[in-house]
């Protein structure tokens, strides 16, 4: 106990002395939410938007005026013959062009369907996505009040009519902040990328710096130089879920529906997954840059792709699916975000749970044996 | 934990150490023992296999096949008992520079199980002895070199091991420092601790109570400094001279010149013992063939005349071949 205090003790000297590592671990955190939770936004509002109203009625109007108080188009350009929607497309002025056909108010006046033309720039295509399905859904619902006016206009009762009316409803972000999103998944992707790496360091440096011998030479065991070294990560990985967690809270308005105990539980079983990592990362390098680099492939990689942060899992191609059980930064994922969004109790997370013990204890005992083996 | 009353046994008992890194034999075969209280030195070029045999002894390296006991224990079987009872002090600095020179000391302390009660009392005394007082709150990496292995060597001793490893301590230190260090040393010795000590310095070796040389992994020759001096057939003559590569030449040529080396501007020349006076035919020899001579006097066998002349002999007994060692010994 005594020997493990020691070490810990010391590896806590080092970061402290350590002015880079330091911005390292409690600046760059906050930085990186800052910039993905902004740029990694997904939320398209105020689409840059130009018409070309090629009828010029009351009827189209009333039709550009409904696009433009929907929120999600900003319209800010008239244009006024089709040769100038490629400039506006060009320049990247504007990302989305309606054009209303000739004969729009006519051909709805005379009860038959009017014609509009959503052109979209395909080369920023989440905004293409969002775009041509606002405007689609938009124009249906335009269209369904203009069938509801004539109908009445014939007088018609359509009380009586039978029908179908379907409608969406977005549970536990109802208004689809991807921040809200995104905000838990960083969390693990942040607290992976500080754990592995600076673990996977940890050991190698003592190697380069020689002092390495002089743990092996002093009457302390595999198990006490691990946990000694792992002490002070677990504790700085703590720091930083609670610093990302309350930021996000705070600054972008995240909700915390579950319990506080139960996401203590499994963050930090999820922390000895990942120091365990690092640990085997620098157990097998032989120097503090391939230990880097190796470090970063682990934790960055399939925290990243292959964890849900960015992509749907269950869209993923089956073996990327079959790949991405095997690190725990799948499961971590789940939990955050349940815990963040949903609530969740431990039942409801209970297979996750359990495959992080797992992963726990079979990467410490691999760590522990490779540890003894170097020796 | 020091148990100084089994003083029977030799603090090392070495026998048919190995250790292979892909197929050289860095240690081949080493068999010795080395009593208690001495200060043993090993001699001998680079790459001759110094550190790995240290390391072995020390728990740090595992052996290829063979074993040693220390203090009884076997560095293969029983490491975690021979650990508390030795300091290894490795030939890179091997302390945190980040850390202060106290903060060294405190973790090594911990580390060792240095009792609580004594931790202040020896780390202020270990600062004292090795000049460091003034510097307890400097990071270690800010020390001078000189000042970087005194602060190793007093890591090492912070648990007052029984038995000292120290590999090439004195390297890249400025003799001053040196001279200090050694003075350390012999303060240790005799408080009754065995010293094994690797060194490339002949003063250095001087100073120890038996000396080793080994080359190619093995153990050439062993014995007292004043009995390695005593093996050597004949004695040597100081000669000052000038242009003393071309009077090499004529003092080669000469057949009661056994062998001579360099040392400073000056020649030292080994003639056989039953040369007689040999100083008047070596002056007349340089005077013959135009040189001016300062002075030719009689001087001491020194180590390093002893190893260029007992090497080659001894390397031949061993089946080592002779020409990296003569090499060494210059």
């Amino acid at each position: 106990m005594r020997r493990i205090l020691a070490i810990a003790r010391k590896e806590f000297l080092h970061i402290i002395r350590d002015k880079r590592l330091l911005g390292v671990i409690l600046v760059m955190p906050l930085i990186q939410l800052f910039l993905y939770a902004y740029a990694l936004s997904f939320d398209v509002k105020q689409l840059p938007t130009a018409t070309l109203d090629l009828d010029r009625t009351t009827a189209s109007r009333q039709y550009i005026d409904a696009l433009q108080q929907s929120n999600y188009f900003l319209v800010d350009g008239v244009l006024t013959s089709y040769a100038q929607v490629d400039k506006r497309f060009e320049s990247g002025a504007d990302k989305v062009v309606v054009v209303v056909g000739a004969g729009f108010g006519n051909d709805i006046a005379a009860g038959r369907a009017g014609n509009v033309q959503i052109l979209v720039d395909g080369s920023d295509a989440n905004a293409a996505q969002l775009g041509s399905s606002y405007a689609g859904a938009l124009s249906r619902v335009y269209g369904a009040k203009v069938v509801i006016s004539q109908i009445e206009q014939k007088g018609l009762n359509i009380s009586g009519a039978g029908g179908l009316t379907s409608s969406m409803r977005t549970w536990y972000n109802p208004e689809g902040i991807s921040a809200a999103y995104f905000v838990p998944g960083l969390i693990v992707v942040l607290v992976t990328m500080i754990t592995v790496l600076q673990t996977a360091n940890t050991l190698v440096k003592e190697k380069e710096q020689g002092t390495y011998e002089q743990l092996i030479v002093s009457p302390i065991s595999r198990i006490e130089l691990m946990v000694g070294k792992i002490a002070p990560w677990a504790l700085i990985g703590a720091l930083d879920i609670i610093i990302i967690a309350v930021v996000g809270i705070l600054a972008f308005g995240i909700p915390f529906r579950g319990s506080v105990g139960l996401f203590a539980l499994s963050s930090l079983l999820y922390v000895i997954c990942t120091l365990g990592l690092g640990l085997i990362v620098s157990a097998r390098a032989t120097s503090v840059d391939s230990a880097n680099q190796l470090g970063s492939l682990i934790a960055f990689l399939p925290t990243f792709m292959l964890s849900g942060f960015v992509f749907p899992i269950s869209s993923m191609p089956p073996v990327l699916q079959w790949l991405s059980y095997l690190f725990p930064a799948r499961y971590f994922m789940v939990i955050c975000r349940t815990v963040f969004l949903k609530g969740g109790s431990a039942a409801v997370l209970f297979p996750q749970i359990a495959a992080l013990v797992v992963f726990a204890v079979v990467i410490v005992v691999l760590a522990a044996s490779l540890y003894r083996e170097r020796a | 934990m020091t148990d100084r009353t089994d003083s029977v046994e030799a603090a090392i008992d070495v026998r048919a150490l190995t250790r292979v890194f892909r197929n050289v034999k860095a240690v081949d075969d080493v068999t010795m023992t080395i009593p208690r209280g001495e200060v043993f030195g090993l001699v001998g070029p680079d790459g001759a296999g110094k550190s790995t045999l240290i390391r072995m002894l020390a728990t740090v390296l595992a052996p290829t096949s063979g074993d040693a006991l220390v203090f009884g224990h076997s560095v293969l079987t029983d490491p975690h008992k021979v650990k508390p009872r030795v300091g290894y002090m490795s030939q890179a600095f091997s302390l945190y520079g980040d850390l202060t020179v106290q903060e060294n000391l405190d973790f090594f302390a911990e580390l060792r199980g240095v009792p609580h009660r004594d931790m202040a009392s020896r780390s202020k005394r270990l600062l004292e002895f090795s000049g460091l007082t003034e510097f307890s709150k400097r990071q270690a990496q800010f020390l001078s070199g000189g000042m970087k292995q005194k602060l190793a060597l007093a890591a090492t001793l912070i648990s007052e091991p029984d038995l000292l490893f120290l590999d090439e301590p004195t390297t890249g230190v400025d003799p001053v420092s040196r001279r200090e260090f050694w003075r350390i040393i012999s303060g240790l010795h005799r408080d009754g601790i065995t010293v094994f000590v690797a060194t490339p310095y002949m003063d250095e070796a001087d100073r120890c109570d038996e000396i080793a040389f080994m080359t190619q992994g093995r153990i050439i020759l062993r014995d007292t400094p004043s009995g390695m001096k005593g093996r050597v057939p004949g004695r040597v003559i100081e000669v000052a001279v000038d242009d003393y590569r071309r009077a090499m030449r004529v003092l080669r040529a000469l057949p009661c010149v056994h062998s001579l080396e360099v040392s400073g501007d000056m020649l030292r020349v080994l003639v056989a013992k039953d040369a007689g006076e040999c100083e008047g035919t070596l002056r007349d020899a340089l005077a013959g063939a135009g040189f001016t001579v300062h002075h030719v006097t009689p001087s001491q066998t020194d180590l390093e005349m002893a190893f260029a002349t007992l090497i080659p002999t001894a390397a031949k007994s061993t089946d080592a071949s002779d020409g990296d060692i003569l090499a060494v010994a210059e």
